[in-house]
């Protein structure tokens, strides 16, 4: 029995032993994130720089190398062009109004606080509600606002001015418009909050030395509050120009990419390539145009964190 | 947005203007930076800031709700009225008709699942980023950074021949794995951070008393690290519970295993111009989140800071 004890305890131990060197090297903890991103991440990419290169299609059952075709006819496809505008149309906007916008209400809020004023709460959690609309739905509660006849909420108030009734989603520019309106007023808090953190983050010290050299309001902003949060409004900026340019479900839900093609962005037409049209080859060439973009943003955002760290 | 601008322009004038007059400055101000001066001008334009931006944000979601709530017919009677004058569930009874429930269940059972699978994979995978040193550490957060970076747009169309492949397509468990391997980027370096606050000593201290690795993160991180996951968890909820273009593409057809996103979607594609029960239908799917969001706004913040600069 008591040599029966012990041989126990010892292979015991040695499980316990194996398990404890098991868990001392890091691979078991990533093993799951390694497959899923492996999977899930990195494959697809792969695969889509791949598919670019054939005619891929989900009614033709064979699958041929055509190199560059894909890329050759995009560039020289009218439309494609086309939605290239119109995607730089509806990013650029949507960055200009976000950063804008969220850069106001950052120093607003944070200038409520500062001075105690009532409502800095109540706005922060006003935009930060629009944010968290599913895409899906901020695209129809906007169509259920801009409801082309004097009855919709928009054309009612425009009307008791005097204006409209305007046909904000048959109209080919009102559309693009209307997209841009709904895109900020779902973006706005992401840039809000994040400029907001990096006035959190200014050294009160600054303001109070600025104040002992006798800096007016404005100088103090000008001077210290600018310089200070501009790495942060840069990283906002690049990371609202990668939202903005693989924005899907808000489009797609609020006017699907019409009137014709008129507020069709890259992802609505990648979309409507592989899945409607069928041609996964043609889809996967603009998913490649799509992931250059996305990548060289990220190389300006890594790059933003190189500077700000250098400071 | 201008207008803002200029009132701070406003605001210095009147500053210099003030200087001289005795300004009410009331105790729990004194000593605040820019609070000892009190220029009304720049108070009033931050006050116009505010009724701006509430009135923007919010307005749509209060007309939504009222329209959703109108009997057939009122939403276009004239003269036009925010309150509506007689309340119906009408539209909310054929929304759920339609299928409401049956989404609604779906888009629960998916985020909790979901976002329960997202947790268990991106902290141990965090806890390794932020404990241990091993060859290609650096270069393998990079590669988690860039898939963060990436929208799950971009690979749309390999991501279905390969849910196809796993035969996935078509089923909530596919949908759920695939979350995990788009959203744990994100979660793993917002988790990283937080490991990497906590002091090492308490690792050293727990594998003196005997705790092999596994123990020292159960019995000793994970309290500390708590807020972090709760911020991932939450945040997570957001995501999963809005999410449409991967549910859209892995669901297919098949009204019965459909996300809310993608009931109300189609139903809106249905009944084209019931506005009445495309305002119900957004109205129920919205409802969820901005409960939740409403009790834990403070933790959505720190997500969306925390989780947008790695650099820190």
């Amino acid at each position: 029995m008591a040599t029966d004890g012990g041989v126990g305890e010892r292979i015991r131990w040695s499980l316990g032993s194996v398990w404890r060197r098991l868990l001392d090297h890091p691979l078991p903890w990533l093993v799951p994130t390694l497959l899923a991103l492996a999977v899930f991440q990195f494959y697809p990419m792969i695969q889509a720089v791949w598919m670019s290169f054939t005619d891929e299609s989900l009614v033709r059952p064979t699958v041929d190398f055509v190199g560059l075709q894909q890329y050759v006819r995009l560039a020289t496809d009218p439309v494609f062009w086309e939605m290239l505008e119109v995607t730089a149309i509806y990013a650029f906007s949507s960055v200009v109004l976000h950063v804008l916008a969220g850069l106001v209400l950052a120093l607003a809020i944070d200038y409520g606080v500062r001075r105690g004023l009532r409502g800095h709460l109540t706005t922060r959690v006003s935009v930060l509600l629009a944010w968290i609309v599913p895409g899906i739905i901020i695209g129809l509660v906007w169509k259920v606002m801009l409801v082309e006849s004097r009855f919709g909420a928009v054309n009612h108030l425009l009307g008791t001015l005097g204006v409209g009734p305007v046909p904000f989603r048959s109209d080919p520019t009102f559309a693009l418009v209307s997209t841009i309106v709904a895109g900020t007023w779902r973006g706005t808090a992401f840039s809000m909050i994040m400029i907001y953190g990096g006035l959190q983050r200014v050294p009160r010290r600054l303001y109070e030395a600025a104040r002992v050299d006798g800096a007016g309001r404005l100088a103090r902003f000008r001077h210290v509050t600018l310089p200070q949060i501009k790495s942060v409004v840069f990283i906002t900026t690049v990371l609202v120009t990668i939202y903005a340019l693989n924005t899907f479900d808000l489009i797609f839900a609020l006017t699907g990419g019409g009137p014709g093609r008129a507020t069709q962005v890259l992802a609505l037409f990648m979309y409507q390539e592989a899945f409607q049209d069928y041609a996964l080859g043609r889809g996967a060439a603009i998913a490649v145009v799509m992931l250059v973009a996305n990548l060289l943003l990220t190389g300006a955002y890594l790059y933003a964190f190189d500077v700000s760290e250098e400071i | 947005m201008t207008d803002d601008r200029a009132h701070t322009d406003g605001g210095t004038a009147t500053e210099d203007e003030t200087t001289g007059r005795p300004v009410a400055t009331s105790g729990r101000l004194r000593g605040l930076v820019g609070a000892a001066r009190s220029p009304l001008a720049l108070d009033l334009g931050v006050y116009a800031t505010y009724a701006v931006a509430i009135g923007f944000f919010v307005f749509p979601v209060l007309w939504v709700a009222s329209a959703s709530l109108r009997p057939p017919g009122e939403l276009f009677s004239y003269p036009f009225r925010l309150l509506p004058a007689e309340v119906s569930l009408s539209a909310y009874r054929r929304v759920f008709r339609a299928g409401m429930v049956t989404w609604l269940f779906n888009s629960i059972l998916v985020t909790v699942i979901g976002v329960a699978s997202i947790v268990v994979v991106s902290v141990p995978a965090a806890y390794a980023f932020s404990r241990f040193e091993f060859r290609g550490r650096r270069g393998l957060l990079g590669i988690v950074l860039l898939f963060q970076m990436i929208s799950p747009v971009i690979i749309i169309v390999p991501l279905y021949t390969v849910m196809s492949t796993l035969g996935l397509l078509r089923t909530r468990v596919g949908l759920v794995l695939l979350y995990v391997g788009i959203q744990t980027p994100f979660s793993i370096w917002l988790l990283k951070g937080y490991f990497d606050t906590v002091p090492m000593e308490l690792d050293y201290a727990a594998r003196i008393d005997g705790c092999n690795r596994l123990q020292t993160l159960r019995h000793v991180l994970l309290r500390p690290v708590a807020p972090g996951i709760a911020v991932v968890a939450i945040f997570n909820t957001v995501l999963t519970w809005s999410e449409f273009v991967l549910a859209f593409t892995v669901l297919g057809s098949e009204s019965a295993l459909h996300t809310i996103s993608i009931g109300v979607y189609k139903f809106q594609g249905q009944y084209g111009n019931d506005w009445r029960a495309i305002a119900a239908a957004s109205i129920v799917g919205m409802l969820p989140l901005v409960i939740v969001f409403l009790g834990l706004q403070r933790y959505f913040v720190k997500g969306l800071i925390e989780g947008s600069l790695k650099g820190e």
